[in-house]
């Protein structure tokens, strides 16, 4: 198994997979690196810049990981969504709908 | 007070001109339906919503309350600003499940996952408390402005609580979302451009940022300069034990949805995104935006110490970004500056005012009240509702000074005892309607005793609010944990039918196994 999948089909993008995982890691250390990085970068500090840089970094890191699987997951979901909404819509209105 | 010339009031007149021409403009899109004055029709690109969700959470006592914990923790201070931090997980995981449910609002979303007269009783007390809480916030964001406009301009505070928003609600009632979402763009901008300006300004007057630096290390104050100058393990004004529970709640809350008070209002921008990854980059470069911003003005915040350091009152010190703006901004830019704020201000306003009006048409009006209601009927009473909500904002906001201490508990409540139940309902399948709707009535109790009443009968000590938070998340498991397995578990046909459409994280193995026998799913490796 490679270690990070980047084509999809749209049954293994609806599961929950490492790809998600390694997101879920990557992107609060990106908000952190980019939070810190732009305060000292402003007051010129060198760290500021290299923390910046890492932020940076992580924060395309997460989207070529993840968006090849948001991609198929979207196009997917978007050729059901109406059926979806008319149900939701009859739910609001108190209307049966049917099981399963 | 300020004194501002012509230039400053041509800025301020333009500004409240083309945010009531949005109004206009857009009341056609907005009338067409209930989905377009609530949700904008579902087709919004993400940079779009992303606009609105940082627009919307800059609001008029940001800068306030940033300010104030930057000059009393230097950069420390950005760690109590983190809190935003929690759409970083929930950007992929939370905000992907709820765009897939494509519930209207998060009481709707309690119909769709959980079932019977549990999951009703949710959605009638949830929608209730989001109409009540919308009216607190635009009360309490709205006297911020009254008091802002009382510094300027010596105006009795209820001059700028309604003047403001009034303006915000025409544009508000004429197209709805359509109208919140293309003006917070506009604010959003108008906004960003004043902070950066303003902020670079206050640096620039404190000698730039290496004479922040250097005048600070003179002063002894070097600390302030690190982001993680602790002050113990539990003990001073930044213990690491508050850090890391800082950091829990915040990150671990992405996977439940209400764990913050912000996702009511970012629920709605999912829903309006026109994909599932819309939804996710709309939160997230929305909240990155937020953070960085933040940033920026803490450097600003900083930069005013160094001038006026050591001040004792913190009323002073919260205003220490609007005084760098109305003292060191030059002539025919005080105006900017405070078209600026009205954008910080009215993009709040106007999202709240959408929210609330949303959650009484859909949740309580269509759901409970009419149910044959026509498109056109819903769209009028949005637009009504969003009225009621604006002249109950003034009532509240005159009130506020005397309920300030109410408005906080209202807010602990909210993020303590049922931050994990807030988790649980996303993640597993077992946690039902009376679970969780246990989880609110027991944190209610709870917080009052573990907060106020057995404190002052020296039962319990006065706890740091980090370790109430534990406490309160204990006990609350005591409670809604044995309901939770006392009760049934919710309906298997509808947990199907919820697990299909959203497709949850964590331990839904019997309900998946239920949709795989019925055909409904099939394991990748077969499709």
């Amino acid at each position: 198994m490679a270690w990070m999948r980047r084509t999809w089909t749209p049954a293994a993008a609806d599961e929950w997979t490492k790809e998600d995982w390694y997101t879920i890691v990557i992107s609060p250390l990106a908000y952190i690196l980019l939070m810190v990085g732009v305060a000292l970068s402003l007051l010129l500090l060198p760290a500021g810049f290299a923390i910046l840089g890492l932020g940076v970094l992580a924060t395309l890191l997460m989207h070529w990981i993840i968006d090849p699987k948001l991609k198929v997951i979207s196009s997917e979901y978007e050729k059901k969504q109406r059926e979806y909404l008319e149900q939701l819509e009859r739910a609001a209105r108190w209307k049966e709908i049917g099981s399963g | 007070m300020v004194t501002f010339g012509f230039l400053d009031w041509l800025w301020i007149i333009l500004y409240l001109l083309i945010m009531v021409g949005a109004g206009v403009l857009f009341y056609r899109l907005g009338r067409r339906s209930e989905s377009d004055f609530f949700l904008a029709g579902r087709g919004l690109p993400w940079w779009l919503p992303a606009a609105s969700v940082y627009a919307t959470h800059t609001a008029t006592d940001t800068p306030m309350w940033v300010s104030g914990v930057i000059y009393r923790h230097g950069l420390a201070g950005l760690w109590y600003s983190f809190f935003a931090g929690w759409c970083a997980i929930s950007a992929f995981v939370s905000t992907r499940i709820f765009r897939r449910s494509l519930a209207y609002t998060q009481a709707e979303w309690n119909t769709v996952r959980f079932s019977g007269l549990g999951a009703e009783l949710l959605r009638g007390w949830m929608s209730g408390w989001q109409v009540f809480m919308s009216m607190f916030i635009l009360g309490w964001v709205g006297i911020a402005m009254g008091k802002v406009c009382q510094y300027v301009f010596g105006w009795p505070t209820w001059i700028g609580l309604v003047v403001f928003s009034s303006v915000c609600a025409v544009y508000v009632m004429a197209a709805g979302y359509w109208g919140v979402i293309m003006a917070d763009f506009l604010q959003g901008v108008v906004a960003f451009a004043v902070i950066l300006i303003v902020s670079i300004w206050g640096v620039v007057a404190a000698g730039g940022p290496s004479a922040i630096v250097s005048r600070l290390e003179a002063m002894g104050e070097g600390w302030r300069l690190n982001p993680l100058a602790f002050s113990g393990w539990f003990t001073g004004d930044f213990p690491i034990a508050w850090f890391l529970t800082m950091l829990f709640i915040a990150l671990l809350g992405g996977f439940g949805m209400g764990t913050s008070i912000d996702w009511y209002v970012e629920a709605q921008r999912i829903q309006s995104a026109r994909t599932v990854r819309d939804a996710s980059y709309s939160i997230w470069w929305g909240t990155a935006l937020v953070l960085m911003r933040n940033s920026l003005w803490a450097v600003a915040i900083l930069g005013f110490y160094v001038l006026y350091p050591r001040i004792p009152d913190t009323a002073d010190y919260e205003m220490a970004w609007f005084r760098i703006g109305f003292e060191f901004l030059p002539a025919g830019m005080l105006g900017f500056f405070f078209a600026g704020i009205i954008a910080i201000h009215i993009s709040t306003i106007s999202a709240i005012l959408n929210l609330g009006a949303m959650y009484f048409t859909r949740d309580l009006y269509l759901h409970y009240w009419k149910q044959t209601a026509s498109e056109r009927e819903l769209v009028w009473v949005g637009r009504i509702t969003t009225l009621v909500l604006l002249l109950g904002s003034f009532f509240y906001g005159l009130i506020m000074e005397e309920i300030t201490s109410w408005l906080i508990f209202a807010l602990w409540i909210m993020a303590a005892g049922v931050w994990l139940p807030n988790i649980l309902q996303v993640v597993w399948w077992r946690f039902n309607a009376w679970g969780y709707l246990s989880s609110w009535i027991a944190n209610l109790g709870l917080s009052w005793l573990v907060v106020w009443v057995l404190p002052s009968f020296g039962l319990l000590p006065e706890l740091p609010d980090y370790q109430q938070f534990w406490v309160l998340m204990v006990l609350g498991a005591a409670i809604y944990l044995p309901i939770t397995f006392l009760t049934k578990p919710d309906d298997m046909d509808h947990l199907v039918r919820y697990y299909v459409m959203s497709r949850p994280i964590g331990w839904w193995g019997p309900v998946r196994r239920e949709a795989e026998r019925r055909g409904l799913l099939v394991r990748p490796e077969a499709a």
